[in-house]
């Protein structure tokens, strides 16, 4: 998951499928996000390189649609609905993730883990 | 023979009523158009028109392939003295239809940096939507009006198309429209339209009337007449201009977003230009009718081979997807038990019949999956030659509809409509605090707060909040005193006062309090302050023992004094701010979306947890802060470089 600066990100992903709770007015994904290109990435306690201002799922609401979809603490968000997510301000990452009339949501997401097994299958 | 052409005239009159009824739609919306003064009425009908026109073109072309198909068989017949029969030769197989779902279209646009910067002024916007196409099935987006704040256009519709070929082709067209030119009937288009109108001679004339009459048509009269039907009778209003196309086909169908290229058509001067970056973001997806309806259903008698050759078991099978569900009987299948067990039927499979089995007579048939290294193979028999072969029939129709539609068979992909929409909540013109902040070096902190108020007042006003929360009745109490900010006064320490600091500036009973201060600070023994622009809103409600203290405007000094308050966790709302008017309990569990939010600007590593009642609202009257408030915090906290926000979505 590291990446040059200038240089096109690539990186083993998984397709997360999330469909939204109806929770009384509000439509929850249940997770939360830290990150932005206009937050402080040195305080992600997710990120293997501190320099990384992208978006990670910093939080699962047990039992609720995100972990049901197989979404983890840890996770980096690369794109929502087909818009990306790597070079976006938490707000925007926010919002992008929140829409009122998105019933569902297509994530694809990053971890160290995808990209091990990755690894290792290939030796 | 009879039946032919009773399914022909059923089919022909079929068509005739759909274009009877687009002619009805035309004309209405022809009507609204001249009726209309509003810009976006006549846009709107104007895309009516364009979509209705279209159909009518589509039908109409439909009908004379229909002709023409007829005359030929006619023709044919005739010749070879033969019947010859309405599908064409019977053992051609037909791959089945399905259904195909394009969503989330995203068109990236790409304006000029000299376009980008321009003057606020003068704002070009151009009205946009899309025309999809399969077949004789059109379909038509919202509308969109684009200007240059928009990077992207996105058409939030989901589109299905119920009944497509695999060798389907969707068109998509962009049409754009300028929005700005004045086309509200002014009296040179109707001159041109009358004098149009009369310049269609008598031959014309009568092919417009022939092509007018249902019953007559014949197919060369057909073709004439279609260019005629179109508006030569001009319209006055807006004109919608086709921007760009592209083809999708099954090769693009996939389970997520993919991005195609355009071609557009037009080129800057046109009118109706609309920098585009030339490409299209869509997630286009099928569900052929295999892989969602039972295809074959029936009793059978199953063996796995290498068992017990006597181990017949009864199932009620039901052929759907890839899969050959196996159930004890009929009715559990319709109560949605789970199946006994399930036979793969998909590319790798191979079926085979077989004579093998001497017991019965019916032929039986041999499914053969590799399980991982491992060949298994089921053996069916059915009660008779025929439903063998029906089955059979079934398992090659399923293995074609496969081969037909490719990667759509290999996993069922998702369609899903939206739900109904709510109707947009009101907003203010202007989308994003941006447009409203303009901040000067020279200014301070004050402006951007007193922005926010003014924004926070308005936003409350419109919210129309009915009761006010129970919180507020200690400000509005005799000039005794509210008690709490007395209490606050005396612990500073206390978190019991994170709830009510931001005070609403229109609730507030402080006169003058509509200064950056008291709405930043929770301080509450200096709950007003000299700002440069104070307003004076005659808060007439009587105020105890106001403290005016003039208070240093340093962002980082009240930043400082926040956090030091010890404010827990890190939530904030997502979207819409919710009726701040409703109050309740606030239930342990809950996503706090409607409720809780405390200032963000602790560190971000305290507990941000989903189910966040924090021991700081417990037993007070503040347990709903206002969304404006909630928003001011919001934007404090964003405005702390040293946050790690975090937020729950």
């Amino acid at each position: 998951m590291s990446f040059i600066p200038g240089q096109p990100v690539t990186a083993v992903v998984q397709r997360i499928e999330i469909r939204k709770l109806q929770h009384g007015e509000h439509l929850i994904l249940g997770f939360s996000i830290g990150g932005g290109i206009d937050q402080d990435p040195g305080q992600n306690p997710f990120s293997e390189d501190k320099s990384d201002k992208g978006i990670y799922v910093t939080r699962v609401t047990p039992g609720g649609p995100a972990e049901v979809a197989g979404l983890m603490m840890g996770d980096k968000v690369m794109q929502v609905n087909g818009w990306d997510m790597t070079m976006v301000t938490h707000d925007q990452a926010r919002k992008r993730l929140t829409k009122k009339d998105e019933d569902i949501v297509r994530l694809l997401v990053t971890r160290k883990s995808l990209e091990q097994a990755v690894r290792h299958s290939m030796m | 023979m009879a039946s032919v052409n009773n399914s022909k005239n059923l089919r022909d009159s079929d068509i005739q009523k759909k274009i009877d009824h687009e002619i009805r739609m035309r004309d209405g919306a022809c009507k609204l158009l001249a009726a209309c003064s509003q810009r976006d009425q006549a846009l709107e009908a104007a895309k009516s028109l364009l979509t209705c026109n279209t159909r009518i073109m589509a039908y109409m072309s439909e009908l004379q392939r229909m002709k023409e198909a007829q005359v030929m068989q006619r023709v044919a017949r005739r010749s070879d003295g033969t019947r010859s029969s309405d599908a064409g030769p019977m053992d051609d197989r037909l791959p089945c239809k399905g259904k195909v779902a394009i969503s989330d279209l995203r068109i990236p646009l790409m304006w000029k940096d000299t376009e980008y910067f321009k003057n606020k002024g003068e704002l070009h916007r151009c009205a946009v939507f899309c025309l999809l196409q399969v077949g004789g099935e059109i379909h038509d987006t919202d509308m969109v009006m684009v200007d240059r704040t928009l990077t992207d256009i996105c058409f939030d519709n989901t589109i299905v198309f119920s009944e497509a070929s695999p060798g389907f082709e969707l068109r998509v067209e962009l049409y754009s429209c300028c929005s700005e030119e004045d086309y509200s009937a002014g009296s040179a288009p109707r001159k041109l339209a009358s004098k149009l109108s009369s310049s269609l001679g008598r031959s014309a004339g009568k092919k417009l009337r022939v092509a007018m009459d249902p019953g007559a048509c014949s197919p060369t009269s057909n073709g004439g007449a279609v260019t005629l039907l179109l508006p030569g009778h001009a319209v006055a209003g807006p004109k919608y201009h086709l921007l760009a196309h592209t083809s999708l086909s099954l090769s693009h169908v996939q389970d997520s977003f993919r991005t195609h290229d355009l071609s557009i058509s037009g080129n800057e001067d046109c009118s109706y230009w609309v920098p585009l970056y030339g490409s299209v973001c869509c997630r286009l997806a099928a569900q052929p009718h295999c892989m969602t309806q039972q295809m074959m259903s029936g009793c059978l008698k199953v063996k796995q081979l290498g068992g017990d050759p006597q181990s017949w078991t009864n199932v009620y099978g039901v052929l759907k997807g890839t899969n050959l569900f196996c159930y004890h009987r009929q009715e559990d299948m319709e109560a949605n038990v789970e199946p006994a067990f399930t036979i793969a039927i998909n590319k790798e499979t191979r079926i085979r019949a077989s004579e093998k089995d001497p017991h019965s007579k019916a032929q039986s048939i041999c499914i053969s999956n590799q399980y991982g290294g491992e060949e298994v193979t089921h053996t069916l028999s059915a009660d008779s030659h025929e439903e063998t072969h029906r089955w059979m029939e079934a398992f090659w129709q399923q293995f074609y509809d496969m081969s037909q539609w490719k990667q759509c068979c290999d996993d069922l992909m998702k369609i899903e409509l939206p739900s109904p929409r709510k109707p947009a909540l009101v907003t203010s013109k202007q989308g994003s605090l941006y447009h409203e902040i303009v901040i000067d070096t020279s200014d301070d902190i004050s402006t951007v707060t007193d922005i926010l108020t003014r924004r926070m007042q308005e936003l409350e006003l419109r919210s129309q909040l009915g009761t006010s929360p129970p919180w507020m009745s200690l400000f509005e109490e005799s000039p005794g005193g509210p008690r709490t900010p007395r209490l606050a006064r005396h612990s500073p320490r206390s978190p019991h006062r994170l709830p009510h600091s931001p005070l609403s500036p229109l609730r507030c009973p402080w006169p003058g309090l509509l200064s950056s201060d008291a709405s930043l600070t929770s301080d509450s023994d200096s709950p007003c302050s000299t700002s440069p622009c104070s307003r004076h809103r005659g808060w007439a409600e009587p105020l105890s023992s106001p403290r005016f203290r003039p208070r240093t405007l340093s962002l980082d000094a009240k930043l400082s004094t926040l956090r030091g308050r010890g404010y827990g966790g890190v939530l904030q709302c997502s979207c819409q701010p919710p009726s701040s008017s409703s109050l309740g309990p606030i239930p342990a569990q809950c996503v706090p979306q409607a409720t809780l939010s405390c200032s963000s600007s602790t560190s971000s590593n305290s507990s941000s947890e989903g189910s966040h009642s924090p021991s700081s609202l417990d037993g007070t009257p503040f347990s709903r802060p206002s969304s404006a408030r909630r928003s001011l915090r919001n934007v404090r906290a964003k405005l702390d470089p040293r946050n790690w926000l975090q937020s729950q979505v």
